[in-house]
């Protein structure tokens, strides 16, 4: 039971980071809100089913294409809507809040509901750890999710665009006078959201079947694990996802399922009471401190 | 080098700079004199093109506020409607007012993110550089620049444009809330860097007088336009500019 817990709370514990990952390059890091977030996650999925099943193309091609798609979304939600209002936060949030309310409902109004929407996994079987099972779907995710955090950590620290994503987020015009695009920069970034987005996605979803209010679950969890874990820190985004994926699972074993999606909205509560820049949060620390 | 023609700016109704025209040759260092409200960050975003992109933003947005009329050239080319990175890609590079860092990263972060545009070994000699001009940087390495001193910040800054290998490069009041000791620091670092790197450098300051003594030649403006123009011994010498800024 306890072996359970553990195994099963530390691939949930994943699962959020690589679904937190986008959005803490697009909303933490970079500073442009992105909050269709959610919406593209379920789209991603919706296009790879839409691609395999009705126009046979096979898994892993759809599953790429869909990711590269996704990812253009994210450029072109920036470039027609996010361009007009950038700078102005609430705005921003509005308005891409609103996008992704569009979406989701469209695909709710089109009837993309039932238990048919469903992703093949990568690759069937299970393997043994102690005496749990572990199907290879989540080792996949695991695997994947261990690797984008890392590889999200170093984009971030050595390289230039990487560089650029925070330097855009902290002072605009100084990132301007430097040379740095601000406009191109932002909206790569916003791009590269989605697309991790659509990687989450894929992997995620052949646990069971696609559904539109799973795009609200996606956005409150990452959402919960970006403020938890601060604004713009990976290593922030890893420990809030352990504790609240943690959290989750011992709730879920020990309460209830139904119980399990209020964990993430008492974590968001309790860390803005108690401490507003988040765990590992650099926005705002400066301010707190003097 | 950078000439400016005729330069007329308006914010809404407000003139901001009135037919302010200047010449900058290759290899001089310049500055531009004036009080509070004088036009001296206008003038510097004009140039540096901060200016058209503040427009552009507006005019996304639905508004137009700002009014430009008149002439930057850059090495005989007009950039007068270039964005700024194009501008900083020519090698015109504006170290704005107030220490401008990026606070929540720390120096060394700082100075990367500054050489977006440089290679990877430039960027490691440029930071080497930088730790030559200003050697007090080497011990806060690691600090985060929000939690460094204005001096600090100020050193950080112009280290920061350094990273980018400008041409020309312009400082906007450098001097603006340091201790005079701190103000005679900077000043000797423009001067060697003037001459280590070949920098063409245009200065706006209101503090006239650790200024005047180190630059080539030197625009008074008040209220946007231009009311005198001289060497630096020519205008330590005219009584206008004693008493204006030297309080005698």
């Amino acid at each position: 039971m306890l072996e359970v817990t553990l195994i099963y709370g530390f691939v949930n514990s994943v699962i959020l980071a690589l679904v937190a990952l986008g959005f803490s390059l697009t909303f933490g890091i970079s500073g442009v809100s992105n909050f269709a977030y959610g919406a593209m996650y379920v789209l991603a999925g919706y296009v790879v089913w839409i691609l395999m099943h009705k126009l046979a193309i096979p898994f892993f091609a759809a599953a790429a294409l869909s990711v590269v798609l996704t990812a253009g979304l994210g450029a072109a939600l920036y470039w027609f809507v996010l361009l007009r209002v950038r700078g102005m936060v609430l705005s921003e949030v509005i308005a891409t809040f609103g996008v992704g309310l569009a979406i989701l409902e469209l695909f709710r109004y089109l009837g993309f509901t039932g238990f048919e929407y469903t992703l093949p996994s990568f690759t069937d079987g299970s393997i043994m750890i102690g005496s749990t099972y572990l199907d290879y779907q989540r080792v996949w995710i695991v695997g994947v999710g261990v690797f984008l955090a890392v590889g999200l950590y170093f984009f971030t620290h050595y390289t230039k665009l990487g560089l650029a994503f925070r330097g855009i987020a902290q002072e605009e015009k100084t990132a301007l006078s430097l040379g740095i695009n601000s406009d191109r920069v932002a909206g790569i970034s916003v791009a590269f959201g989605s697309g991790l987005a659509a990687v989450a996605a894929i992997l995620i979803l052949p646990r069971g079947t696609i559904s539109v209010n799973e795009g609200y679950d996606v956005l409150i969890n990452a959402m919960a694990v970006c403020i938890i874990g601060g604004l713009g820190s990976t290593p922030g985004v890893i420990v809030a996802s352990f504790i609240i994926g943690y959290a989750q699972m011992i709730t879920d074993t020990f309460l209830g399922p139904h119980w399990k999606m209020i964990v993430s909205l008492v974590a968001i509560l309790l860390i803005l009471v108690i401490k507003p820049s988040g765990l590992f949060g650099k926005q705002k620390e400066l301010e707190e401190r003097m | 080098m950078l000439e400016v023609t005729n330069l007329l700016v308006f914010y809404e109704n407000a003139v901001a700079l009135n037919d302010f025209s200047m010449k900058v040759d290759a290899g001089r260092l310049v500055a531009v004199i004036g009080s509070n409200s004088a036009g001296k960050t206008t003038f510097m975003n004009t140039v540096s093109g901060l200016i058209v992109h503040t427009r552009t933003k507006e005019i996304r947005k639905g508004g137009e506020r700002i009014t430009l009329y008149g002439q930057v050239t850059f090495n005989g080319e007009d950039i007068t409607a270039l964005q700024p990175n194009e501008r900083v890609e020519k090698g015109l590079v504006l170290c704005r007012e107030r220490h401008p860092i990026f606070p929540e990263s720390d120096l060394v972060e700082n100075l990367k993110i500054a050489g977006y545009l440089r290679k990877r070994s430039e960027v490691r000699e440029t930071i080497d550089y930088v730790f030559h001009l200003f050697p007090t940087l080497e011990r806060l390495k690691t600090r985060k620049a929000g939690f460094l001193s204005g001096g600090e910040q100020q050193m950080v800054a112009i280290g920061m444009t350094l990273m980018v290998k400008p041409l020309l490069l312009l400082l906007d009041e450098p001097l603006l809330g340091l201790s005079p000791i701190m103000q005679k620091t900077l000043v000797d670092a423009v001067v060697k860097m003037r001459e280590e790197a070949g920098l063409t450098i245009v200065i706006t300051e209101q503090f006239a007088r650790p200024i005047l003594p180190i630059i080539d030649f030197g625009y008074i403006i008040e209220n946007g336009m231009l009311t005198m123009q001289g060497t630096g011994a020519e205008l330590m010498d005219s009584p206008e500019v004693k008493a204006a800024y030297f309080g005698v």
